[in-house]
């Protein structure tokens, strides 16, 4: 157990340091991929939902400090996604996380209901909801599946699971 | 009635560390804004800047023809900017002159490269490559050729973290320099910024230049904000929406300057003691 959380806590820090990268060079109109989000998937699907619950906050803590300097607004996500995707754990197919089409639209689901959550935080400057539903909530689960179609993709086995 | 609730808590495990660690977020969101919350986010700022620099260093390589031609760019804008200030100094030594007032120093500029980004969930903050050791404080003003960026908020020994106009939590007090109204700058939709507390009772035009107010503590009075895009009078609120377009591109900004602007600590201080009641009053004493 101790090597695979030292496998997750290395493999969680390359996933900050390349959203960091993504969120200098990819960011489109402040939106960007939530790879924290996926990583928050994959956990969830592989350990649990507790696991992905704890792993979320600990890595949205992490993130928010190193790449978005805003403390908890990841960490909620992290939560909520590891909440959501937890429902999905089936023991029988944790060598399958990330690697057939169920990841995709698992994290579509996951990165919603956590981005629909943060929206009131979002919105509590002058932007009104509309707006940022449709920009910041739906711009974010648009762009973070089309990474996890990409991670898929790389994975293959796409045809098993279709 | 232990067993009861160990079987409880066994069977809403999961929700009862659900609810938890949601609390502890929002506490920590709660936290963003306090002393004990700058010095974490000055650590982070450390920790991955440097990378941020490396990074940028390797980029900055490959694109040192456009990099050129945006400093051209930028540095016929400062020499605009220049001769305007120079104009302005010029009438208003004239003015000083004639009204006997004592003389204050410009505040000078310190050259930054942008070294890293970061906007989600409304935040948009930017990282220069200066700070405490080249006499970077929290506070200090942002600004390029076209006008104001934002105001550093945390700073480690070699670099600094900058909120702009564009991040949600980002407040400054703007003047409209034709119709003579003092506002808040916040930030708007789509990249643009909104001035808010302006009462319908001004004319306000598109294209009308939007600046710092001299009622800001935060930032000198004078450096552009951007243009107002639109001004809209809605039935039933006694303000005016202004829409305006920031003076800077801020998805292509690479160079920056930080004022080292500090005359209005003593400002600062004052308010502080106004607001919280502590201001003596000699006139009655």
């Amino acid at each position: 157990m101790t090597k695979r959380l030292l496998g997750y806590a290395a493999f969680g820090l390359l996933t900050i340091l390349v959203q960091k990268f993504l969120d200098n060079f990819a960011t489109i109109d402040m939106v960007s991929p939530q790879l924290v989000v996926l990583f928050v998937v994959y956990i969830a699907l592989r350990e649990g939902q507790l696991f992905a619950m704890e792993g979320g906050f600990v890595i949205g803590f992490f993130h928010d400090l190193l790449v978005t300097h805003f403390l908890g607004f990841t960490a909620i996500i992290g939560v909520i996604a590891g909440f959501v995707a937890g429902f999905f754990y089936k023991e029988s197919d944790i060598e399958l996380a990330a690697k057939t089409f169920s990841f995709a639209w698992i994290s579509a689901i996951s990165v919603l209901i956590s981005e629909l959550a943060v929206m009131p935080i979002i919105a509590s400057g002058e932007l009104n909801f509309l707006y940022v539903f449709l920009k910041f909530t739906i711009g974010t689960t648009a762009y973070t599946s089309v990474f996890a179609m990409v991670i898929v993709f790389i994975n293959g086995n796409k045809s098993r699971y279709v | 009635m232990f067993k009861w609730v160990s079987e409880f808590f066994h069977l809403a495990k999961n929700y009862i560390i659900f609810a938890l660690l949601l609390i502890l977020s929002f506490f920590l969101i709660s936290t963003n804004n306090n002393a004990h919350t700058r010095g974490l986010q000055t650590v982070g700022l450390v920790t991955t800047s440097y990378i941020e620099a490396g990074v940028d260093e390797i980029i900055n390589y490959f694109g040192l023809i456009s990099k050129n031609e945006e400093l051209r760019k930028e540095n016929a804008q400062l020499v605009d900017l220049t001769s305007r200030i120079h104009r302005a100094l010029e009438e208003n030594e004239q003015l000083r002159a004639m009204l006997k007032l004592r003389d204050e120093k410009p505040a000078p500029l310190l050259p930054a490269n942008v070294v890293g980004r970061a906007s989600e969930g409304g935040r948009y903050f930017i990282t220069l490559d200066v700070g405490e050791s080249d006499g970077v404080s929290p506070g200090d003003p942002v600004v390029t050729g076209s006008g104001l960026v934002g105001t550093v908020t945390a700073t480690s020994a070699n670099f600094c973290l900058v909120r702009t106009l564009l991040d949600s939590d980002s407040r400054i007090a703007a003047r409209l320099m034709k119709a003579s109204a003092d506002g808040i700058i916040v930030a708007g939709e789509d990249g643009n910024l909104i001035m808010k507390n302006v009462s319908r009772r001004y004319d306000v035009s598109n294209g009308e230049i939007v600046e710092t107010s001299s009622l800001s503590s935060l930032v000198p009075p004078g450096i552009e904000i951007g243009v107002v895009a639109e001004a809209i009078d809605e039935t039933g609120n006694i303000f005016k929406q202004i829409k305006v377009e920031p003076a800077v591109d801020f998805s292509s900004i690479s160079v920056a300057f930080v004022m080292q602007y500090s005359s209005s600590n003593e400002a600062r201080d004052l308010q502080g003691k106004g607001t919280s009641g502590n201001l003596k009053n000699s006139a009655g004493k």
